[in-house]
């Protein structure tokens, strides 16, 4: 399986990724001779906490996206009654190295609000990471990928 | 909170169609995705991407709803503290 290794800096196991639109909107601008938005380059945090993957309202402005459908998520933030999330159909795309990187050409993704002085404007949640290995080395302040 | 839609409540209809036609997806079609325009349910796919890949074929930028039929929808969680956003 392809891999990377990173360090686990002090907001967790963060790394660079891309997310861009769809392949499907992608393959349809095209063919409506529309410019297709050049991919946002974020820092992503893998998060087994997260049952979604979720990114932030400003990587979708910044790819004049509207959403595709809604979920209900429960936060701390919103207590005991689910709210509701608008769903974005985007890629995603993590770079590995001279390996292949870690693509999901379209995926629906919870669009929230992360607090950006935390330092990443994505959470790699457990629908992408159903398909991974992950370890998460405290001991020698490191985590792997796989895919 | 950003908002991220031009068009808000973009997606009124489609969801109310959803609402009014879950009786009958659920019936066989649980855990599967619905591609719906307007009042028209289009079709029932086995994966999301299936389904948003006939969406834009058929209805290009206009807006469709794809969803994730669930008899009871159930609530994804984050465990640290986001808003959730929606233009609803």
């Amino acid at each position: 399986m392809p891999h990377f290794t990173l360090p686990i800096l002090p907001a967790g196991p963060v790394m660079d990724a891309w997310v861009g639109v769809s392949e499907a909107r992608r393959v349809t601008l095209v063919s409506l001779n529309q410019p297709v938005p050049n991919p946002v380059q974020i820092r992503a945090l893998v998060d087994t906490g997260a049952s979604s993957s979720c990114v932030d309202p400003s990587v979708m402005t910044t790819l004049a996206l509207t959403p595709r459908g809604q979920v209900q998520m429960s936060t701390p933030s919103t207590g005991t009654t689910p709210h509701t999330a608008d769903q974005y159909d985007v890629s995603i795309f993590i770079p590995c190295g001279t390996n292949p990187p870690l693509v999901r050409r379209t995926v629906g993704v919870a669009c929230v609000e992360l607090v950006a002085s935390q330092g990443f404007h994505a959470l790699i949640g457990r629908d992408i990471l159903r398909s991974c290995l992950l370890t998460y080395n405290g001991a020698t302040g490191f985590f792997t990928l796989a895919y | 909170m950003t908002s991220t839609s031009g068009a808000k409540m973009a997606l009124e209809k489609e969801l109310a169609t959803y609402k009014s036609k879950l009786p009958e997806l659920k019936e066989n079609n649980e855990g599967k995705f619905v591609l719906i325009h307007g009042e028209e349910v289009v079709g029932v796919y086995d994966s999301y991407e299936d389904a948003m890949k006939i969406g834009y074929d058929r209805f290009k930028l206009e807006t469709f709803l794809v969803k994730k039929i669930e008899a009871v929808e159930q609530a994804q969680f984050i465990t640290r503290h986001v808003n959730p956003c929606s233009t609803t």
